[in-house]
């Protein structure tokens, strides 16, 4: 009896002993956290709660805020520019799935040795590090109908382009194009880390078991990148439709017949010229619930079939 | 060692903190610290966009002010063209309005009704400041009486007054043989269309032309055509959208005509793989607009162009717009009278106006300045005076620049693309677009109504 009482009150004390330390590297852990949630709150709780609760008045952003209950979202799923925009802003997302598939061939081909590799790494790295605003000023002189880059090289090949920016069918492809150039780099790295990290024995146990170039890569590299493929379709399609600044800067007033205007694009308009705060508040709720829903459901069918090497 | 570590970590958590508060009260950082360095220290600040010769102007407009206010030091806050209205709208958010600001023609009626802007009118009557000496129509863009742009109290000055002429490439009428347009007496449509078929021309004689003579952008043109047919986009009382009567219809279908019909500008394709102002420049083009903005660039042009007034439809009198930016003081400004004091010299400090007259990129904002310097008619454009006759007698303001939204404004050319290609007539255009107009214009003045109360 005494003797397990001592036991118990040993344990007890190195218990409290221990966690006496662990409070302490709890502590220090939590300030470190403090950091980035403090910043979180600030920068981007306070101002979605305030956006949400704009979402329901009808601000204009210099004024007050009378509240107006549902009003904003009622006139929302009437008003035919959000439809358009919001369907402008997913069709420009087909240049997702065709910058991964650029991206990961570059990758796959500058993970062999190829000369002068280094260098054509730096070259598909350079726009991701240039300033958008800045490209997007070239690019919108690279399209130029007569002078631009674009038609220069077509007209070498004997293709007399169209004026990219003010055609209602090509705007959509120029902007895609451009933004598939921007963002090949950031991809084609993180595919390149990807496709390096896998085991060589893997790719020697294959061929000695005489599988294909094809099976290789089908059954070792494919899934071995696959979550770097998750990833970044779920960040290029949050990226994706908060397409703004290229937009704004190369077709600023949204294209011929609204052909450019990104959802994004529309909800500033909104707020900044036409004194409708509350309203683009609304307009930006409905992209957040749209992006949440979209990422919700990759995460379902991403688990659904995950690979994981232990 | 744990109280080093903590230490550590405290220290970098209050920094990071410090670092988030500083970031956010950034703003009032500086009109403190100028109010703490003594009492008869003042700082202003002068937010605007624009270009190098702008900024250049108002340093040495603002170096005029400060010797004759010793004490007051002002900071330019210089910002992109398309980032000045968020930053400015960020500010008044943020409580951190800078004292004097430029402010659109459009914005006066919101800003006036949220409380931003101070009225200065006492001020500026009352101040040596001479009223009759600048442009009417600048001061009364600025003007705003509770319910309409254009009369009352003044909010703001002018920082320029933009007339839109219409220019001609002179050289090419002169080898053309083609006798110069009369500086006085517009053409009638008719003889619009007369003249430019004489200067639509394969020059080079190798079967396609190359030699046109217009090509407007229906944005900033079609108002002269409107306007002069007796039309209008708005009513007197700016409550209903008035662009499906006849007399619009037949102003945008002879617009749209003079590319389809007449063939007078450079085909749809033509347009597309070089736009006008660059064939303008590139003098293929016989009729072109020109604003104050644009004499330094075309200074550089290697043929010589003049200003006349724009043809004029049924009513015989010619019409177009005049743009104006405005500089406005803010309310909530600690220095009242120095601040409007700047706006003033601002708007028409003659170190300024002259600087900005040498740049080529506005007309001065003194009347008798502006005269003087249109009597020179011996350098190009020798009809400088038709920018004066737009300002003082024919031109009018924007559509828009007197209603609470321009979105109604703007809808109107969202899908006009049809008519100028020739694929839709004019008066079904207008019939279609006209109630989807009047559906912003209702809304527009709603907007109004509610945050006038």
């Amino acid at each position: 009896m005494e003797v397990s009482e001592k036991k118990t009150s040993a344990t007890a004390a190195r218990k409290i002993k221990k966690s006496n330390l662990y409070r302490d590297e709890h502590r220090a852990a939590f300030l470190f956290i403090l950091i980035p949630v403090i910043g979180f709150i600030l920068f981007s709780m306070i101002p979605f709660l305030i956006s949400l609760y704009a979402s329901f008045t009808d601000w204009n952003g210099i004024g007050q805020m009378n509240f107006i209950g549902l009003k904003n979202y009622q006139n929302l799923f009437q008003d035919k520019y959000f439809w358009q925009t919001l369907s402008n802003t997913f069709y420009m997302m087909i240049g997702i799935p065709i910058g991964l598939l650029i991206s990961f061939l570059l990758a796959s081909a500058l993970s062999r040795k190829i000369v002068g590799k280094t260098i054509f790494r730096v070259i598909y790295y350079i726009p991701v590090v240039s300033s958008l605003a800045a490209i997007s000023i070239l690019w919108q002189w690279a399209y130029n109908g007569d002078f631009g880059l674009v038609n220069q090289v077509l007209d070498l090949v004997g293709i007399e382009g169209p004026n990219w920016l003010q055609n209602v069918s090509t705007v959509k492809p120029a902007i895609i194009i451009m933004a598939v150039w921007k963002g090949v780099g950031y991809s084609m790295l993180l595919y390149l880390a990807a496709i390096q990290s896998v085991p060589r024995t893997f790719y020697e146990a294959a061929e000695l078991d005489g599988a294909s170039a094809f099976q290789r890569f089908r059954y070792i590299t494919w899934p071995m990148v696959k979550p770097i493929t998750f990833f970044l379709i779920v960040t290029n399609i949050i990226g994706g439709s908060q397409l703004f600044t290229e937009v704004n800067i190369m077709t600023p007033t949204g294209g011929p017949q609204y052909a450019s205007a990104t959802v994004v694009w529309y909800l500033w308009r909104q707020a900044f010229s036409n004194w409708k705060m509350g309203y683009a508040s609304a307009i930006s709720v409905v992209l957040g619930i749209i992006i949440f829903i979209i990422t919700a459901l990759q995460f379902y069918m991403n688990r659904r079939s995950s690979y994981k090497l232990d | 060692m744990i109280n080093r570590k903590r230490l550590f970590t405290t220290t970098v958590s209050i920094a990071s903190i410090l670092t988030l508060a500083a970031c956010g009260g950034g703003g009032d950082a500086a009109t403190d610290s100028g109010a703490a360095s003594g009492d008869d220290s003042k700082t202003l600040t002068f937010m605007f966009r624009g270009g190098q010769d702008e900024q250049k102007a108002y340093e040495s407009a603002i170096a005029a002010y400060e010797t004759d206010n010793p004490g007051v030091d002002v900071e330019i806050i210089a910002t992109d063209p398309d980032q000045y209205d968020t930053k400015l709208q960020a500010s008044i958010a943020g409580n951190d309005i800078p004292d004097v600001f430029y402010i659109a023609q459009g914005d006066v009626m919101a800003y006036v009704d949220n409380g931003i802007l101070m009225d200065i009118t006492e001020e500026v009557e009352n101040s040596d400041f001479d009223i009759a000496n600048v442009w009417e129509f600048g001061i009364d863009s600025y003007r705003y009486d509770g319910k309409n742009v254009g009369e009352g109290n003044i909010y703001g000055l002018p920082k320029d007054v933009g007339p839109f002429a219409l220019g001609y490439n002179k050289t090419m009428f002169e080898e053309m043989g083609i006798p110069l347009p009369d500086v006085d007496v517009p053409y009638t449509w008719d003889q619009f269309v007369e003249v430019g078929k004489q200067l639509t021309a394969d020059t080079d004689g190798n079967g396609e032309v190359d030699q046109w003579a217009n090509g407007f952008n229906v944005a900033w043109s079609l108002q002269a055509f409107v306007w002069s047919n007796g039309a209008d986009f708005l009513n007197e009382d700016k409550t209903k959208v008035t662009v499906d009567t006849p007399e619009f219809a037949e102003a945008l279908q002879y617009f749209a005509d003079l590319q389809n019909v007449h063939e007078l500008t450079p085909s749809i394709a033509q347009a597309q793989t070089l736009d006008t102002y660059q064939r303008w420049m590139n003098g293929e083009i016989g009729f072109f607009p020109v604003g104050p903005w644009d004499m330094s660039t075309y200074a550089g042009l290697d043929f010589e162009y003049d200003l006349i007034p724009w043809p004029a439809g049924s009513t015989g009198v010619p019409a177009t717009f005049v743009g104006s930016l405005g500089i406005a003081v803010a309310d909530s400004t600690e220095y009242k009278d120095e601040a409007i004091e700047l706006a003033m010299y601002l708007s028409t400090s003659e170190e300024g106006q002259q600087q900005l007259v040498d740049a080529q990129i506005q007309i001065p904002n003194l009347i008798d300045m502006a005269n003087e310097w249109a009597a020179d008619t011996e350098s190009v454009p020798n009809n400088k005076k038709e920018f004066l006759d737009i300002v003082s007698d024919y031109g009018r303001p924007m559509p828009a620049a007197s209603t609470y939204t321009a979105e109604w404004y703007d809808e109107f050319f969202i899908n006009i693309q049809p008519v100028l290609d020739g694929d839709q007539t004019a008066a079904d255009y207008l019939k279609a677009v006209q109630p989807r107009m009047q559906e912003l214009l209702d809304a527009s003045i709603m907007q109004h109504e509610q945050a006038a109360k």
